[in-house]
């Protein structure tokens, strides 16, 4: 079943076209790898489902809703939920409170129960000493917050914009391992960007792949790595 | 042993309050009502700071409410008491109608808007002469409230902090408290977890601002006299604002602490030197915000902390 769908969405700073035309979808279950190089517009596309910034042009459906001008805080309501490139703790409250809001705010829970929703969802991801300051937090663990943090808006849809980064490779195994039963447990839809294609390749079923803000691919990894569009965007952005 | 002590001692401190006007003579008194009203105009202003957004707009919400409160009571002949209430509901109903307008505006933005919002109802007040009194003031026909007996104002300026304390504890113990620490930090991770920022930020403005409203009228009722000069005076912004930032600001307590404290000194050096207490505040402020950002509280916290380790 869709869950998310995007018709021609365009977005353009000043005169850079971040995002241009892109049009996808993505269904229950699904984990889809958002690929490109350095500033293909991949956080953007990103930005512009979640609410974060308006398109300039095209539509966002979610379920068949209707979703283009949405305010992003009723977004995170009606089930998508996402992290950011560059972390964004609450430093003013405490790791188990970070997790609590998107319960609290997003899901209308008493504080109580969201408390406890928190405790077991960071018990899920494996963090522990939940009273602690953000600032006291391994980059793991920050990580492994942002995730939790945004499954507390018990989502259908999850956007993960390059959570690995600054992981070392048994980290990284295990994030990907986690993302893998989470999104198998609750049925979900993942986004992920990775500049990492071996993680792309392990964890995702399909990829779309963006240059200069368009998609310029899509299919399973071993088919779009072999694309010659592909591998030119790549090089030329390597060279 | 520690927790015994924190919970022991604001039903200490609650219990003093209230038997103060036993053991104290007039001025003394109406030197305490003082402190107090700056203490809840200080907790109202830290209230709003937790969502990140600096008023200077005090002054004019507590001017706003001293003229709802004594115009009520003058022109439209409502008891003294009532108008109190009433100012607040009016500064409250004012803001929440201003807060459509600049609870969009972020940062420095904001702060300079609430400075003129003060300015701009100054001046009308100051203008509309026949219906304010304008320049010269107005003073109520009737009488002071409680026949001006400075036990009953004192209990009542008492009971108008404890209105801002409840509030403050309110904000901090509810989820409140996460929507306005979640505004602060990170706007953008806030909306991402469902927090609808503008509804949350005209919550804390209304009820601030409502607050600020009815220590005004509680301030005019107990002199029975309001000029524009006095009640949208500059002290009823910075004053509290000092307080909160010597205190330790994003609390309760810190706000009542710095009240306590610069109120007392402020009170001496009014007598000492006249308007030299301005200055002070002045130097405070800045002294506050260079060396101890998290006020005498943060202080505090970081000496335990040491203290704690050395132990270990
Ligand atoms: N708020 C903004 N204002 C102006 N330009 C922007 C803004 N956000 C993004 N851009 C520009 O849009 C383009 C796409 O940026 P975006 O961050 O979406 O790329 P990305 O694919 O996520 O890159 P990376 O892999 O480096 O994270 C870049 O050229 C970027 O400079
Ligand atoms: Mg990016």
């Amino acid at each position: 079943m869709t869950k998310l769908k995007t018709i021609g969405l365009s977005r353009r700073f000043l005169g850079l076209v971040a995002v241009n035309k892109v049009s996808f979808s993505m269904d229950e279950g699904e984990i889809l790898g958002i690929i490109g190089p350095n500033g293909a517009g991949k956080t953007t596309f990103i930005n512009l489902i979640s609410g974060i910034i308006m398109p300039g042009e095209g539509k966002i459906e979610y379920k068949g809703q209707d979703i283009t001008y949405m305010p992003a805080h009723e977004r995170a309501r009606l089930g998508i939920a996402r992290t950011y490139q560059l972390i964004h703790p609450l430093e003013n409250l405490s790791l188990i409170e970070n997790v609590m809001v998107g319960s609290i705010f997003a899901r209308g829970h008493s504080m109580r129960e969201a408390r406890r929703r928190a405790a077991d969802l960071c018990g899920e991801l494996g963090l522990k000493d939940l009273d602690r300051d953000t600032s006291k937090l391994t980059i793991l663990e920050v990580k492994k917050m942002e995730i939790a943090r945004a499954l507390a808006n018990e989502p259908e849809v999850l956007f993960l914009d390059e959570v690995m980064a600054g992981l070392n490779a048994d980290e990284t195994k295990d994030l990907i391992a986690t993302v893998q039963r989470i999104a198998r447990e609750r049925k979900l839809a993942v986004g992920v960007v990775e500049h990492v294609m071996g993680v792309i390749r392990e964890l995702t079923h399909r990829v779309i792949v963006l240059e200069a803000g368009e998609l310029i691919a899509e299919g399973p990894y071993e088919e779009v790595s072999k694309n010659p569009r592909v591998v030119e965007a790549y090089l030329g952005g390597a060279a | 042993m520690n927790r015994t002590l924190a919970r022991s001692l604001p039903v200490a401190a609650i219990g003093v309050a209230i038997l103060l006007p036993m053991f104290m003579g007039d001025y003394p008194l109406q030197v305490a009502r003082n402190i107090m009203l700056y203490m809840a105009l200080a907790v109202t202003w830290d209230m709003l700071l937790r969502s990140g957004q600096i008023s200077f707009g005090i002054a004019g919400l507590f001017g706003l409410g001293s003229y709802a409160s004594i115009l009520a009571v003058v022109r439209g002949g409502m008891p003294g008491w009532l108008s109190i209430p009433f100012a607040g509901l009016f500064a409250g109903l004012a803001a929440f109608l201003i807060g459509f307008l600049i609870l969009r505006l972020r940062h420095t933005y904001f702060s300079i808007v609430t400075l003129a919002l003060g300015e701009i109802f100054r001046i009308i007040i100051h203008n509309m002469h026949d219906f304010s009194g304008g320049p010269e003031g107005i003073v109520v026909q009737q009488g002071i409230i409680f026949g001006g007996a400075s036990r009953n104002l004192y209990w009542l300026t008492l009971a108008g902090l404890a209105v801002a304390l409840l509030a403050s504890y309110w904000f901090e113990k509810s989820k409140v408290r996460f929507a306005l620490t979640a505004i602060r930090n990170n706007e953008i991770s806030a909306k991402s977890s469902g927090v609808n920022i503008f509804r949350w930020l005209l919550l804390a403005f209304v009820v601030t601002s409502a607050i600020q409203g009815m220590m005004g009228g509680i301030f005019v009722m107990s002199y029975g006299f309001a000029s524009p000069e006095t009640v949208f005076s500059a002290d009823f912004t910075l004053l509290p604002l000092a307080m909160a930032l010597l205190g330790g600001i994003h609390s309760t307590v810190g706000p009542i602490l710095g009240g306590l404290l610069l109120g007392l000194v402020s009170e001496w050096l009014k007598l000492q030197i006249p308007y030299g207490h301005l200055v002070v505040y002045g130097v405070m402020i800045v002294v506050v915000i260079l060396f101890m950002p998290q006020g005498l509280l943060g202080l505090a916290r970081k000496t335990m902390r040491a203290a704690g380790r050395n132990r270990k």
